[in-house]
């Protein structure tokens, strides 16, 4: 420990390290990569609910690739809110793993300690029949692809249609104001909506911006300089929010993160939520009576005739910092090519919707058909912030909830005229708008 | 130190009292065990009342043991809280003793300083934090967080322990000195067997912040194998928007009922402060 | 110090000697005090005195993550002056620390005065009310996600028994609620360790003053304002203090419970500077943030430290 102090205020550090990396100290972390060809590759991943699909990885592609190539490929998980505090480590302080995933707008955050992978994800879109536009939208800052597209883990409408049925509806509401007079007789029938108003990860905003887009309202101009919150569209999504809020819900909504709005729905409290397809999946494997009953929908239609949806992307990235770019590049290729990517979305099922055209009619979206709407949505989702250009600001908007808190503070009773003051405040401040 | 006056004032003085904190400190314990004894079915059911359970299983802790390395975590958490702990018992006592007992200069500063690394709030700490640890090579090592821990906890020990060397009076350390032990002979002799409840109080409180840190290990520790308990049970159970809330449960009273059982043994030496305090005074 | 001559003279007496000599020297208070010191000292100074100053830097920085950071002054403390969330997280952060803490004393007191008496498998009962600190935070706060859901909490469980009516209140929905639900879940995990702790203080008090007060013929409020508090107060002093550190620093309840939500009414400085730091990737903001903290930190360790020498 004496040396290490000494060391850390000496110039000497680097050639201590390296000494300390060989010999005592590190043992475990210190294999000689860089010094002749690699041998291992770590990747980063978000440990998945469904098992099979990190099982699919761990136990057929790496072990494949190992075959191939001689290259062990780790693949090292963390928890959906712990990816983030990691990646971010990972990149400020070079040191860690060679690859990871992303999520949401990372690969505007990380871009600069990100390997440009536009060769990669290009072939992989002429392999596979091309890419969704939303999924460039999600990875090209700059003009530069950053990450190589994935899967979207797209967030719906999940409704039950035992009760819709008994109370006279035998599809889902087109629009918000059909769902709020759907909802409003559900709530007296003991079965209210719960949709999130709290602090999650993707259940708040997978509602909440489709329906300030679809009534018209943006956070921010295109040109990502104006603040475009101030509108008369933005009040009228507001007020729907607030009618939703007292007419079909219950309090606890606003308190709510991604995982409560699962559980009010596996203990039969609410009759509608806008979450990912993995209450379905669950619901599959544990709840064989429920999983009957629960129905996907695309999100209801505002006043502009329009649906929109959130984008849940994920990616792959190589991190600057990697001994060996080449071998890292390569085996993201390899990942991306068809044998691999396909089997690897299909050990998911359809939960990974592929950003490439040519699963649109993989098998696995005829395994059931309430999958499907997770693939037609893709068309219609953007990222937080959009239609301004994805960027830091826009990711700081989403940090500091500034839209879920708009709405979330006019649903606890604060006036509209005052929630969208304050959002236009804190945009201001985000986006540097003198 | 209460006389009672008859059964009525020893239940007022003790058992209502008792019984009140017990249930308060217990109840969510109690939760926890039914929760993580419930199969998924009756768990998520609003229907049946929810004290008690109704069709008892042990799958999730068949689970937790045989699908996660839960028992390698716990084990990687012994080791971290118990090196870290002696580490910053020892430090936190060569903090103290001076501080509590001598007069020097710069005494009060000192006393100052070491309070104030607390002033640094973790979320601020943990980039450089983790930028010292990947120069030193130590990325993914229980090394890592031991030499980590101890800075959140020397602190504390050290002024807990102020509080304690400062009761053991003044002359019993000159008849030491008088008898011609050395200062250190005084001190690891003479005063601090008698501040032993100060060191279980201060052991405990460390034992237990290393056993519970979650963003240093989350951020250093990163292969199951090396991980602690609490950052691997989210990292496993907690999938998505998925919680595993059985196994977690079952995870949260593994990890602290037998912990809590090897305390009783040490509350215990609490007797062994009480004679020594009758000694001064 | 031997002289120089007799050193060069007879060897084998001055190693002996020296050798007393240097003990002399260390023997003398002020360098027996800073020996003991500085190794823990420089520990300290390395591993957290090198990422104080980096915050310090940070927080004079436009310093978006993963990009060069550009000196910007004293911008984003006045960028926080006028960010009203930043304000609400002050307030948020002084009440549930001043809330928590006084029922964390109040409570922890009461539980060393009653775990002091004789009673059957004291040291089971006094290790077992350790449980609540022991528990890994992340997990018993994803216990009381249960406890507190309106569906399936106790308290709302006994209201709909006695008629209320169903949902009953949402302990974490309600901006109000929420906050209060933080502080008892705080003061829950922390009570333990004030009840040990103070325990300890307890059964350092030598039972003759008691006994010589019960002759003089004093109450038990009487020797318990007289003698047990008096003579209990040090300990109670640092608890405190350090509560009070732990507390307004606080960060894993409320990422796990509530992340902040409903519309920032559970934010605390800890959690808001992580959210800006790590998920807006301002890490220059986010350590003003974190350091708005220090301030109100540091009169309470100043006090502490006055408190301390004074004594």
């Amino acid at each position: 420990m004496a040396g290490s102090e000494r060391n850390i205020f000496a110039g000497s550090r680097r050639d201590f390290l390296k000494a300390a990396a060989v010999g005592t100290v590190g043992s475990a972390f210190g294999p000689a990569a860089g010094w002749s060809a690699t041998k291992t590759l770590s990747l980063m991943h978000e440990s998945s609910f469904i098992k099979a699909y990190d099982q699919f990885f761990q136990k057929n592609l790496a072990p494949a690739y190992e075959k191939a190539t001689g290259i062990k490929v780790n693949y090292e998980l963390a928890s959906v809110g712990g990816l983030q505090t990691r990646v971010a480590t990972v990149a400020e302080t070079g040191s860690g793993p060679d690859l990871t995933l992303n999520f949401f707008t990372w690969p505007f955050l990380y871009n600069e300690k990100y390997l440009d992978v536009g060769g990669i994800a290009k072939e992989a879109g002429e392999k596979n029949g091309g890419w969704y536009d939303a999924a460039k939208e999600a990875v090209i800052v700059g003009g530069t692809w950053k990450a190589v597209p994935f899967g979207n883990v797209g967030q719906l409408m999940c409704w039950r249609q035992d009760w819709f049925h008994e109370a006279g509806y035998d599809k889902f509401p087109e629009t918000w104001d059909e769902l709020l007079e759907a909802g409003t007789k559900l709530k007296a029938a003991g079965h209210p909506i719960g949709f999130e108003l709290g602090h999650g990860f993707g259940d708040n905003h997978g509602w909440l911006y489709p329906l300030l887009w679809s009534y018209g309202g943006k956070e921010m101009e295109p040109d990502g300089k104006t603040v475009a919150i101030d509108s008369d569209e933005t009040a009228r999504a507001i007020d729907m929010a607030r009618k939703l809020f007292k007419q079909t819900m219950n309090e606890e909504v606003l308190g709510w993160t991604d995982a409560n709005n699962n559980k009010a729905w596996f203990s039969e409290q609410i009759c509608c939520t806008n979450n990912a397809a993995s209450i379905l999946f669950v619901a599959k494997r544990d709840f064989p009576d429920i999983a009957k009953v629960t129905q996907h929908a695309l999100n209801p239609k505002g006043p502009t005739g329009q649906r929109f949806h959130i984008l849940a992307p994920w990616s792959h990235s190589i991190f600057t910092h990697t001994p060996d770019p080449e071998a890292a590049r390569e085996f993201l290729r390899w990942l991306m090519q068809p044998e691999q990517v396909g089997a690897w979305y299909a050990s998911a099922e359809t939960y990974y919707a592929p950003y490439l055209h040519a699963y649109d009619n993989a098998p696995m979206w005829s395994t059931d058909p309430r999958w499907v709407p997770y693939r037609d949505s893709i068309a219609t989702s953007h990222l937080p912030g959009w239609p301004a250009p994805i960027s830091r600001a826009s990711s700081e908007s989403v940090a500091k909830y500034v839209v879920v808190d708009m709405f979330a503070k006019a649903c606890a009773g604060a006036s509209t005229k005052d929630v969208i003051a304050q959002a236009v405040a804190q945009l201001k401040q985000i986006y540097r708008v003198a | 130190m209460v006389h009672g006056h008859g059964w009525t004032g020893r239940a007022l003085r003790l058992w209502l009292p008792l019984g009140f904190f017990l249930i308060v400190t217990l109840f969510p314990f109690y939760w926890m065990a039914i929760t993580s004894l419930k199969p998924n079915a009756e768990l998520y059911s609003t229907k049946v009342m929810p004290l008690i359970v109704h069709h008892p299983t042990l799958k999730h802790y068949v689970d937790l043991l045989t699908e996660t390395s839960f028992l390698q975590w716990t084990w990687n958490t012994t080791i971290i809280a118990v090196v870290s702990t002696a580490i910053s018992l020892v430090f936190g006592s060569m903090l103290a003793y001076p501080l509590a007992r001598m007069n020097f200069p710069g005494g009060a500063l000192i006393a100052f300083t070491v309070a104030a690394t607390y002033l640094v709030p973790q979320p601020l700490l943990f980039i450089p934090l983790a930028d010292i640890i990947n120069r030193l090579g130590l990325g993914n090592t229980l090394t890592s967080v031991i030499l980590t821990y101890p800075t959140m906890l020397v602190p504390f020990c050290a002024w807990l322990l102020m509080g304690y060397f400062k009761t053991v009076p003044r002359d019993l350390e000159d008849a030491a000195r008088i008898d011609g032990a050395t200062r250190t002979q005084t001190m690891v002799r003479v005063i601090l067997p008698l501040c032993t409840p100060g060191f279980i109080s201060a052991g405990i409180f460390a034992f237990t912040l290393a056993q519970n840190e979650f963003l240093y290990a989350l951020i250093f520790l990163t292969n199951t194998d090396v991980r602690t308990v609490p950052v691997g049970a989210i990292a496993e159970l907690v999938r998505g928007d998925v919680f595993y809330w059985g196994q977690l449960m079952a995870a949260a009273l593994l990890g602290s009922v037998p912990v809590a059982i090897i305390y009783s043994f040490f509350v215990e030496h609490y007797v062994a402060g009480l004679t020594s305090g009758s000694v001064k005074a | 110090m031997p002289s120089q001559a007799a050193t060069l003279a007879v060897p084998s007496i001055t190693v002996r000697r020296r050798r007393r000599g240097f003990r002399h020297w260390t023997e003398r208070e002020p360098v027996f005090a800073w020996l003991m010191i500085i190794p823990p000292l420089l520990f300290l100074i390395a591993l957290v005195g090198y990422p104080f100053v980096y915050g310090i830097l940070l927080s004079l920085e436009d310093r978006p993550v993963a990009h060069a950071g550009t000196f910007i002054g004293l911008k984003n403390f006045v960028t926080n002056f006028h960010d009203p969330v930043f304000w609400q997280v002050a307030r948020n952060t002084f009440l549930y620390t001043f809330c928590a803490t006084l029922l964390k004393a109040v409570g922890g007191l009461g539980m060393a005065l009653v775990m002091n008496q004789v009673f059957p498998a004291k040291n089971v009962i006094r290790a077992v009310m350790l449980l609540p600190f022991i528990v890994p935070t992340v997990l018993s706060t994803v216990a009381w996600m249960w406890i507190l859901d309106p569906s399936f909490s106790v308290v709302n469980w006994v209201m709909f028994q006695f008629g209320l009516p169903r949902p009953g209140p949402a302990w974490l929905g309600n901006p109000s609620l929420a906050m209060f639900s933080l502080i008892m879940i705080n003061t829950w995990r922390g009570l333990p360790f004030y009840g040990i702790t103070l325990l300890a203080g307890l059964q350092t008090i030598p039972p003759d003053l008691h006994e010589a007060a019960v002759i003089d013929g004093a109450g038990t409020w009487a020797r318990f304002r007289y003698i047990t508090l008096p003579l209990l107060m040090p300990v109670i002093f640092i608890v405190t203090l350090f509560s009070v550190i732990f507390t307004f620093s606080d960060f894993q309840l409320v990422y796990v419970l509530t992340r902040g939500g409903p519309a920032n009414a559970t934010h605390l400085f800890a959690t808001y500077a992580f959210d800006i730091a790590m998920g807006a990737g301002q890490f220059g903001l986010g350590a003003s943030v974190a350091l708005a903290m220090l301030p109100a930190l540091a009169v309470v360790i100043a006090g502490l430290a006055f408190y301390m020498r004074r004594r």
